[in-house]
């Protein structure tokens, strides 16, 4: 494992937006291992376009987006928008995870992928219902299924597009707890959007703050992140308690 | 009874008498069944079913212009050979499906455009060409009862080659069609592999358009897919039961039609149809409500 201070995914200068429309400042960002990013704003403050730019799904309007060469990247969207008429359960979609780049042209896969499916499945305790069709699934329980993929092939960085948005409190606060876990004995890196600002953000080592409409990125401690005037205005202010400090509020949901 | 039995010995006699007849158009109809009905399962899932009717559309019209050409101008046969016009319409139609002005157009007003003039030009270049007025009618519904030998070779070489990819990359296929940007992000090459998908789609559908018809063309890129969809529950089930149902149809259909004396196309169509309906009523009889989201959050 790296250490931690080694940027495995950098945003230099990085401008994001439409059709060549930007749509916030420039903003820098420098993911390293083993650490946690959580990405905040407001709706439609472009926190799914700058993470979607920073994986190469939308194009940069300037700057530049740097990834390690060897770099393993899974990326689990809001909603995998199957219907429940789609032929596929809970594993296959899980499975899917096991194919990078070109190896969907090996024909057959080694069978210890149904064994790495089942572990994957049993670390998000979504193993009761992965024999279900997909799309029949309730959000919630697809959330899981999409993050049981993600953790396919044991990726260096995950990507999360509010992984926890239809999640009851429990799950939630498992998935929290598997994604700490993640990081702190693999070293994977964890990037995420979300709109609770408690617990998630509490944890993270970087938070990137932005607000297309008032034109603001902030990418700090989260400590610093709460005191931004933009941020208190829309949010409240807000204090956390650092890593492993007791006591304080503990945030708003 | 013993006039039933008498009648079907009749007809199986009458069927295998003309087997050596029937055999190319029965081997064309069931290989381009079987691979269609695996496109069709993608074609499908990936809401592009009449994306499938504007390209067989625009084969149709290729091979009505090939054949308003030679009867109407000097032009060297190289230049009005059917396939050649076929093939070259079909994939103009898939470049427009692919054109980025669909910002402008959205996707549905692209293939109803497609559609539309694919089968006005179609009809409108037959009453020019009544001397083919015949073939025309093949293409579009179907209706023709043999193949050439040319033909034959197509579908055969050409269906073999998409077979083995469509089941060999089938993992990238689906991931890049379902779920595309989990799929990029993990670098599988999605827009290559849409483009290739779409390319078969398109070659396949110009060769057995020609050999075919539209009408048996769209119903064999449909309706196994639908079947297969309604009772299956993995990928590559699905996968392996709308190739047999494809053959099943193409075959089957031809049968139809001798023993009715139905148009060819109709009959594979209809047979196709009924596989649908046949599958959606196991489905029943499995005990299988209709399948909705779950509601709630866990």
């Amino acid at each position: 494992m790296k250490a931690a201070s080694s940027p495995c995914l950098i945003g230099s200068n990085l401008v994001v937006g439409y059709r060549g429309r930007a749509i916030l400042p420039p903003v820098n960002v420098a993911v390293g291992r083993a650490e946690t990013w959580v990405v905040v704003g407001r709706n439609g403050a472009g926190k799914s376009t700058l993470l979607k730019t920073l994986l190469g799904l939308l194009p940069v309007i300037s700057g530049r987006v740097q990834r390690e060469a060897s770099l393993q990247v899974a990326y689990v969207p809001q909603r995998l928008p199957l219907e429940a008429t789609v032929p596929m359960r809970g594993r296959d979609v899980v499975a899917m995870g096991w194919d990078s780049h070109w190896s969907f042209m090996r024909p057959w896969r080694p069978s210890r992928v149904a064994e790495e499916v089942q572990a994957a499945l049993k670390q998000v305790a979504a193993d009761g219902f992965a024999d279900e069709r997909f799309g029949a699934l309730s959000v919630g329980q697809q959330q899981r299924i999409l993050l049981a993929q993600a953790l396919m092939g044991h990726p260096d960085l995950i990507v999360l597009d509010e992984p926890t948005a239809a999640m009851d409190m429990v799950a939630e606060r498992e998935t929290l707890r598997l994604l700490d876990g993640l990081r702190s004995e693999r070293g994977t890196a964890i990037m995420w959007v979300t709109h609770r600002l408690g617990e998630a953000m509490r944890d993270a080592d970087r938070v990137c703050f932005v607000d297309a409409e008032e034109q603001v990125v902030a990418v700090a401690p989260p400590l610093e992140v709460v005191q931004h005037p933009v941020f208190v205005k829309h949010f409240g202010l807000h204090l956390w308690p650092s890593k492993g400090t007791a006591g304080a509020n503990a945030g708003c949901d | 009874m013993q006039a039933v039995i008498e009648l079907a010995g009749a007809t199986w006699v009458a069927w295998w008498g003309a087997w050596e007849l029937f055999r190319d158009p029965i081997v064309v109809g069931g290989v381009a069944g079987g691979v269609l009905g695996l496109l069709g399962v993608l074609v499908v899932l990936r809401r592009m079913v009449f994306a499938v009717a504007a390209l067989a559309q625009a084969a149709g019209c290729g091979v009505a212009c090939a054949f308003f050409l030679e009867i109407h101008t000097g032009l060297p046969s190289l230049l009005t050979a059917p396939r050649a016009w076929s093939l070259g319409l079909t994939l103009l139609a898939t470049a427009a499906l692919r054109w980025p002005g669909r910002r402008v157009l959205t996707r549905e007003s692209v293939l109803a455009l497609l559609y539309l003039l694919g089968a006005a030009g179609a009809l409108l270049l037959g009453t020019r060409i009544t001397q083919e007025a015949h073939d025309i009618e093949a293409i579009l519904f179907g209706s023709a009862v043999v193949v050439s030998s040319l033909d034959v070779g197509l579908v055969l070489g050409g269906g073999g080659i998409i077979l083995a990819l469509m089941l060999a990359w089938q993992r990238g296929f689906w991931f890049a069609s379902l779920d595309p940007d989990a799929a990029r992000v993990r670098g599988v090459p999605v827009a290559a592999l849409d483009l290739l998908f779409l390319l078969m789609l398109a070659v396949f559908v110009s060769i057995t358009t020609r050999a075919l018809g539209v009408l048996p063309v769209f119903a064999f890129s449909v309706l196994p897919a639908v079947a297969a969809i309604a009772v299956c529950r993995t990928p590559l089930s699905t996968a392996l039961t709308a190739t047999g149902l494809g053959v099943f149809a193409g075959v089957g259909g031809y049968f139809l039609a001798f023993l009715a004396a139905f148009p060819v196309g109709a009959s594979q169509t209809l047979f196709a149809g009924a596989l649908v309906f046949l599958a959606f009523l196991l489905r029943l009889l499995q005990g299988g409500r209709p399948i909705t989201q779950r509601s709630g959050s866990i």
